[in-house]
């Protein structure tokens, strides 16, 4: 056996024993807060589930944080606000879980953060777009998502560029969809001229088509969508049905993300054309390595083309190992303090946290953002027109309409 | 105003259309709360079971959407048919010694039924969204001021033959006729001669198997997800209630009445209470019409 064999030997029975040494160490429990089952949206839960076992992989695979491993602890909160604040209650008095993350469903968070303010343990939302999340102004609670009033700002400019003047939302009736509506309506204030009014439907409802027929008959410039699979795709096939958006006349805009679920084009076929959305990831769109490595892996292990969630969930593990690397412990407080002053870099790019009370509280700052327009049916998103998104400013010229 | 004519043309098609759906649902569970008098909370997953039943039988195994809908009625039937076998049965067939109430018990039991089914399609089959092909694949047609699917409107067609049907098949074949000797006094049934236990698998079967169905005619328009069918047995209750308990011609009125009702409800009071019309509705007919709208008054001694 030559010396560079024998080398090779003693630096894999090192890296062995140094990994047995992780694993052989106390793992450091955080506390995953999802649905997993209904009615909270399961599709959702499974993503999240996928990006924070992904991260969960990639940091134990390295070493893991302060010499453990960590390990996740699930809990379903069935995207029932009261299941959600149990759900909390357990990972934090029966698993003692040293950080929660994982919501993905606004009125789920907002009840699970009561309780981790209580414990003073640190949460990390994960996809709870409400302002709500933001300005209770809990110092233990940090957000990853995007956030409605941003969001509202960013639709409102383009519709704006569109010249768009009555404008229609149909926002589901949830914390998030209600919120998310009342924003866009507060951001259309500042632009003079425009109409604007949301109808509420609900979730479990299954003809909406009474909502719709009366934009039949009085045609506003752009309807909006504020709602959350599946019944965003019912409305939207119900909308295409009875010819009123997209058309000639009405413009059809998504402001929740919807065209890159995974079920997005199986339920949605000729209504998506010309659809425009607001998102929040696209392949086209400039991201770290660390991306290209949990979509990587993400593709491995579903077969499916990763999207902002997967991303997100990422980036809220990322964020809690990184805290507790900063702190050099899993003390609440110690890390909270860590995380208010860190500047993180995760998949979608490196942010600071706000401190300014109000929507933006402990929120990372600058999510990056794109728009596009659908214009074939079981078009890829990165084959979608790209008319907005970091680094490429918004120009409308290149959106185009229905013939009728 | 003529756009104000079409508006209501519209809101009354699609409120028929809706009632339509609303009806083959609230048959199948006359047949069970209001005839059998068993509560049964599982009667949404039926609806659910038929829907993947009819998307799987086209989308997995490639036959064709009409041949979807027979398998879609026979996988409802034969898990009405093995509810009643196994969880049904102890209520009329002597388990008095288990110390259970029965409508306590039919209540524990669908309700547990409810839970397992959702979870399970869940598990096996995934939480995604799911949409049925059309009978026809027509995305759109205009019928004079009316806009609907091609699929909606075959679909409709065959949810009214199927509820012409159903009512024919209460009314003149023997099973109808057990069915309806059942309901009217189970011993007196008994006592004739008619098998009431294999009468009750028979309401169960079809209940199952006309649930299925619609939930199979609505899988192209409704995004199937393992919940589904929890909001349509609401409404079948209410239905039920309204039409006047047992009552297949009082259901089937009910059904159309209150699709229309809530269509017309929604634009011109408020969408947001677009579900509690029926139950406004239920209130009143509660009230005015204990009965029901085609229910009898009767008396028990």
């Amino acid at each position: 056996m030559g010396t560079t064999a024998k080398s090779r030997i003693l630096v894999a029975c090192g890296a062995a024993l140094a990994m047995s040494a992780v694993f052989a160490a106390e793992p450091i429990k955080i506390g995953i807060s999802i649905t997993q089952s209904p009615p909270g949206s399961v599709v959702q839960g499974t993503q999240v589930k996928d990006g924070v076992e992904i991260v969960k992989d990639m940091v134990n695979k390295a070493g893991g944080v302060l010499g453990r491993p960590i390990e996740l602890v699930y809990e379903d909160d069935q995207g029932i606000p009261e299941k959600g604040r149990a759900a909390a209650e357990k990972l934090i008095t029966r698993d003692k879980v040293v950080a929660i993350t994982g919501g993905h469903q606004s009125s789920v968070c907002l009840a699970a953060i009561e309780v981790a303010a209580r414990y003073n343990t640190p949460y990390v939302n994960t996809n709870c777009w409400a302002d709500a999340v933001r300005a209770k102004g809990y110092a233990n609670v940090f957000s990853a998502p995007i956030y409605s009033s941003r969001v509202a700002e960013s639709v409102a400019e383009t519709l704006g560029k569109l010249g768009a003047k009555r404008i229609v939302a149909f926002a589901e009736n949830t914390d998030y969809g209600i919120g998310q509506a009342k924003a866009i309506g507060e951001a259309l204030k500042k632009m003079p001229g425009v109409t604007y009014r949301y109808e509420t439907l609900d979730r479990a409802g299954k003809d909406f088509t009474p909502a719709i027929l009366p934009l039949r008959a009085d045609p506003p410039d752009a309807v909006l969508m504020v709602m959350l699979p599946p019944p965003a795709y019912t409305v939207m096939n119900q909308l295409y049905e009875q010819g009123v958006a997209p058309s000639a006349k009405t413009w059809l805009y998504d402001t929740s993300g919807v065209a890159d679920y995974p079920d997005f084009w199986q339920n949605v076929k000729e209504a998506a054309v010309d659809m425009l959305n607001f998102a929040l990831y696209h392949p086209g769109m400039k991201q770290p390595p660390l991306a290209s490595e949990v979509a990587q892996a993400y593709k491995q292990r579903t077969k499916n083309e990763p999207n902002r969630l997967i991303f997100q969930a990422a980036d809220s593990l990322l964020f809690i190992v990184d805290a507790i690397k900063q702190a050099k412990s899993t003390d609440p407080a110690a890390m909270v303090k860590a995380m208010e002053s860190m500047k993180f870099t995760g998949t979608r790019g490196t942010f600071t946290i706000s401190s300014k009370p109000g929507n933006t509280f402990h929120q990372m700052m600058d999510v990056p953002t794109v728009t596009y327009q659908i214009t074939a049916v079981g078009q890829p998103i990165g084959q979608t027109t790209l008319i907005e998104g970091p680094g490429v400013p918004l120009d409308v010229k290149q959106l185009k309409k229905p013939a009728k | 105003m003529p756009g104000q004519r079409v508006l209501n043309i519209d809101l009354f098609v699609n409120g028929l259309i809706m009632g339509s759906f609303y009806a083959l649902m609230a048959i199948g569970l006359t047949l069970i709360f209001g005839l059998l008098r068993i509560v049964n909370f599982a009667h949404g997953e039926f609806y659910m079971i038929g829907a993947y039943a009819y998307t799987l039988a086209a989308l997995k195994l490639g036959l064709s959407v009409w041949l979807g809908l027979p398998v879609a009625f026979a996988v409802g039937g034969i898990v009405g048919w093995l509810t009643e076998r196994t969880l049904m049965r102890p209520l009329y067939a002597g388990y008095a010694s288990w110390g259970l109430m029965k409508d306590e018990y039919a209540v524990v039991v669908t309700f547990a039924l409810s839970l397992l089914l959702i979870n399970l399609v869940d598990k096996v089959i995934g939480p995604y969204a799911v949409r049925g092909p059309g009978l026809v694949d027509i995305p759109r047609i205009a019928l004079g001021p009316v806009m609907l699917t091609g699929h909606k409107l075959i679909a409709t067609i065959v949810a009214f033959a199927m509820i012409i049907a159903t009512a024919l098949f209460i009314r003149y074949s023997l099973w109808g006729r057990q069915i309806r000797a059942v309901a009217q006094n189970r011993l007196g049934a008994s006592l004739a001669g008619i098998d009431a236990t294999k009468t009750s698998s028979i309401i169960f079967t079809l209940s199952g198997a006309l649930a299925a169905l619609s939930g199979a005619l609505l899988a192209p328009i409704i995004n199937t997800t393992p919940d589904v069918g929890s909001f349509p047995a609401i409404k079948s209750y209410v239905i039920v209630v309204l039409g006047g308990m047992g009552s297949i011609p009082g259901s089937i009125v009910a059904s159309l009445l209150l699709g229309v009702l809530e269509s017309f409800g929604a634009v011109y009071i408020s969408y947001d209470y677009r579900d509690a019309f029926g139950l406004a509705i239920l209130i009143l007919v509660l009230l005015l019409r204990p009965q029901g709208l085609f229910g009898e008054k009767g008396r028990e001694v």
